[in-house]
């Protein structure tokens, strides 16, 4: 069986196959729960890399499941099969999620021990996984739908998992009734270009919008899109259920729901540049997206300056984040033409997309040694924290990396990307470069706070010592991914992001 | 001749969409707007149903069919998906709203707002 031609399949359908083994099996010992858990997340990992490596070196293929041949252009196929699209935008998005997915799952071992019915948070958390792994590899709307919903329900479980809390329910409330609804239109979307199109498959359709540009459904359908992905993806006039679900989540849960949003991200690009392609009026499209990043980039660094909760602290400053991205690519598709995306518009894309892999991974850093801190400390207000650094001094130094990666200090892996933004928008207009170094500015005076608050100071003795080696072990593995991407920015960009950008079909 | 009747299906949709909408919006009740979100989701299957009818079409059954139109399977299916998923959705959300009352000891949507503080 040739194996690399199955890996997009495998890299959701191992998820899905220990997350149902799991709670059979795992009847049987702890331990062997453990080590099925410990295998799914490995084996995803290991097919994604595999993925990763044909497609970097061979190049993509189109998966079609139940198809003796793989064969995207028999029309016969293309109408009734499911398609998976390996290419190289699915290889950084699913090299994004698994390494985040990875640092979560070792981190949960040592977290979640003691925890009643662990069998079914790591059930949930390989859904979710599974569930964000075929929303970004998916080649048509009706596995887009299905999989956006699979997504929903496990990480909505996920967050509402520690249910003996009434805040962890109410966020999981809040999110699944804001999903729920965005399943919905996204449904009247799917319907609206099927109703005119006759198709669901992406490549098919996005033929049918070439042939007829000016159409208003289109239009509709594409504002409906932007809406429900806008709010998963939590920029700004939709982002208030993020920082609930991300500080009321179980610990390493939390990068989880961040990376479902950054996963909704990749489907928004994926859906506007596959799909729309440069039918969609990129000038309007562009303004919009510029508009959602400032505002998220804006308002999430904002909210984050009068928080006093760590967790929740943190989950503002993602939501900046974000921001970030949707500018970026805003401002690529500003210098859209027909040829494609020229001048500022490449160094605009490439800093947007560097920064989505960049940004999962720091930020999966800094909320797992905020969670550590909880967990060492049980406590999450930074004015009783304090003196952490004393006893804690690798949840500190990983901590401290994660903060100035997000704050964008170079030499740090966060500086490069922001670096590629700001020369890019400032060429697009020099007020939205001064936005970013200002929001850049604030994010470091609030990392400084959180971090002056609760690790330097004379020790209070507020925990008996480091965290267990389990927890230290996964932020290790995500540090150690962060400094790769510091020392050799260049190659990440050169190797895995300008596929990406090519895979979209915006650069020849 | 299209006769004018082909279009009312789409007619209710809109109304049932309107009327969740205007329940998840504006009422308190957490139950009821679970309700709207049910009442928009029926909207919806109506929308997807009434999308895939064709007229003088037959059923796409391939062995030993008539040398007819055959309609595309395809929205009942997503139909079909759309309604499982809303059952696990509508009682996943009611699951959540019973645990809200256990632990708030009510389910109006002004007063659940722990997260906030």
């Amino acid at each position: 069986m040739n194996f690399v031609e199955h890996a997009p399949t495998l890299i959701l359908g191992l998820p899905l196959l220990f997350a149902f083994l799991i709670p059979l099996l795992g009847r049987i010992s702890k331990d062997m729960r453990d080590i099925l858990f410990l295998m799914g997340l490995l084996l995803t990992g290991l097919f994604v890399g595999i993925m990763a490596y044909e497609v970097l070196t061979v190049g993509g293929w189109t998966y079609v499941f139940g198809a003796s041949t793989s064969e995207p252009t028999n029309p016969i196929t293309s109408y009734f099969r499911i398609t998976f699209v390996a290419d190289g935008f699915s290889v950084l998005a699913t090299l994004t999620i698994a390494l985040v997915a990875l640092g979560a799952g070792l981190f949960s071992f040592d977290y979640m021990a003691g925890h009643a019915a662990l069998d079914k948070f790591y059930s949930l958390f390989l859904l979710t996984l599974a569930g964000v792994n075929g929303m970004v590899l998916t080649g048509d709307l009706f596995n887009l739908f299905v999989w956006f919903e699979v997504t929903s329900i496990a990480s909505c479980g996920l967050i509402a998992f520690t249910n003996y809390r009434g805040k962890s329910v109410e966020a999981a409330l809040k999110y699944m009734i804001l999903s729920v609804l965005g399943g919905l239109f996204l449904l009247i979307s799917i319907g609206l270009l099927y109703g005119q199109y006759g198709v669901v498959n992406y490549k098919l359709l996005s033929d049918g919008i070439a042939g007829s540009p000016g159409l208003f459904v289109n239009k509709l359908a594409l504002g409906i899109l932007l809406l429900v992905f806008g709010m998963k993806a939590s920029t700004v006039p939709m982002h208030m259920w993020a920082p609930d679900a991300y500080s009321e989540s179980p610990g390493p849960a939390t990068p989880l729901i961040a990376i479902t949003s950054l996963g909704s991200l990749f489907v928004l690009f994926r859906l506007t540049f596959g799909v729309y392609g440069v039918n969609m009026g990129p000038g309007v499209i562009g303004t919009i997206l510029i508009i959602l990043g400032v505002l998220s980039m804006f308002i999430g660094v904002s909210m984050a300056l009068v928080q006093s909760d760590l967790k929740r602290l943190i989950a503002y400053l993602s939501v900046s984040q974000v921001g970030y991205m949707t500018m970026a690519v805003g401002v690529a598709l500003t210098t859209w033409t027909a040829e494609g995306i020229n001048g500022y518009g490449i160094m605009a894309m490439e800093g947007g997309l560097f920064h989505m892999i960049n940004d999962g991974v720091y930020k999966a850093l800094l909320f797992l040694a905020a969670i550590a801190v909880i967990h060492a400390t049980g406590k999450r207000d930074l004015n009783e924290l304090g003196g952490l650094a004393h006893k804690m001094p690798y949840t500190t130094v990983f901590f401290l990396l994660g903060a100035l990666s997000i704050a964008g200090i170079p030499p740090l892996s966060g500086f490069s990307s922001k670096l590629l933004i700001y020369q890019s928008v400032y060429l697009y207009h020099p007020i939205l470069a001064i936005i970013a170094l200002v929001v850049s500015i604030v994010t470091l005076a609030v990392i400084c706070k959180a971090f002056f608050n609760a690790f330097l100071g004379p020790d209070q003795g507020q925990t008996k010592g480091e965290v267990p080696k389990g927890m230290l072990i996964a932020m290790g593995l995500l540090t150690v991914v962060l400094i790769i991407f510091t020392l050799f920015p260049h190659y990440v960009v050169a190797e895995i992001v300008v596929p990406a950008i090519r895979a979209l079909g915006v650069i020849p | 001749m299209i006769s004018w009747f082909l279009h009312l299906p789409f007619l209710v949709v809109g109304i049932l969409v309107a009327i969740g909408l205007y329940t998840v919006l504006f009422k308190n009740n957490l139950i009821k707007i679970i309700m709207g979100i049910a009442i928009i989701q029926n909207g919806v299957n109506l929308f997807l149903i009434s999308l895939a009818y064709r007229k003088d079409g037959v059923a796409p059954i391939w062995t030993s069919a008539p040398d007819e139109f055959m309609v595309m399977p395809t929205p009942h299916a997503l139909t079909l998906t759309s309604i499982v998923i809303g059952l696990a959705t509508t009682a996943l959300l009611l699951s959540f709203v019973m645990m809200i009352k256990r632990h708030y000891g009510t389910i109006d949507a002004d007063k659940v707002r722990r997260c906030r503080e």
